[in-house]
């Protein structure tokens, strides 16, 4: 029977793209310092009291539909822009997690977006995110920004 | 193994700048608040042997609505909030901390010089 670690706190790890980018560094270092900073607490709030315990405050939350799978962090920025973090759990038997080069579990950080206020992004954007988590989950082990 | 020390690098690194300092741990206290807030409310329904199921029947509302609350799946509305605490027979109090408590106790000495 395979053992499922739960250790007190997770790992957060950046996605890498095939050509060596950081989608999610990129996206905080071009975010409003404030805005990043709420981003990152939220990370690590999440990451220390990972889930299915309560933690994130509200700006953590599950996505559903064709976005399942996805959590996304969020934040607003001045004159109300909105700003999203797009995650996934990395989560599974120790024999799982070390198959994707995992000592603990995670928080998988793919990529960001950012939207005027009461807008929505399009399906294209949506679309960007789920391919860039879709080639993150097929990387054995993971490809993250070291 | 992987090195996923990337993160806490980079956070490190950030910190050292006081904006981002500030805003850090500002939000991190109001995560924190909000997080004891729905923990203590998490508690109160173990204790009073209620499931989330028993305790969303308690409000009206849908039972997946109250579990995604307790799992921080969705943003805890106020007015869900003070519902579940009243179904659990408590309230929620704002309690000013000591710093603001001075502050208006400094604004209100010269008016009683």
């Amino acid at each position: 029977m395979q053992s499922t670690p739960r250790p007190d706190f997770w790992d957060v790890i950046y996605y890498r793209t095939t050509d060596g980018r950081c989608p999610a560094d990129e996206f905080l270092d071009s975010s409003p310092v404030k805005v990043s900073a709420q981003l990152v607490a939220v990370l690590d709030d999440v990451a220390g009291a990972p889930p299915p315990r309560y933690s994130g405050g509200g700006r953590w939350e599950a996505m559903h539909g064709e976005m399942r799978g996805f959590y996304e962090v969020r934040a607003q920025g001045p004159r109300r822009e909105q700003f999203r973090l797009f995650c996934v759990l990395e989560n599974g038997t120790a024999q799982e997690l070390a198959r994707r080069g995992l000592s603990r579990p995670a928080l998988a950080v793919i990529t960001g977006l950012r939207k005027p206020w009461r807008t929505a992004f399009s399906e294209r954007d949506y679309d960007s995110v789920r391919r860039l988590g879709e080639d993150h989950r097929a990387q054995f082990p993971r490809r993250i920004q070291e | 193994m992987l090195d996923t020390s990337h993160h806490r690098r980079r956070t490190g690194e950030r910190r050292q700048d006081p904006e981002f300092q500030a805003e850090y741990e500002r939000t991190r206290q109001e995560l924190a608040q909000v997080n004891a807030v729905m923990q203590r409310l998490d508690d109160l329904r173990i204790s009073a042997g209620l499931s989330k199921a028993d305790l969303a029947r308690e409000i009206g509302r849908n039972d997946a609505v109250v579990r995604r609350l307790f799992t921080a799946e969705v943003n805890p509305e106020l007015r869900t909030v003070a519902a579940l605490a009243a179904a659990l027979d408590a309230e929620i109090q704002i309690v000013p901390r000591r710093k603001v408590r001075r502050r208006r106790a400094l604004r209100a000495a010269p008016a009683e010089a």
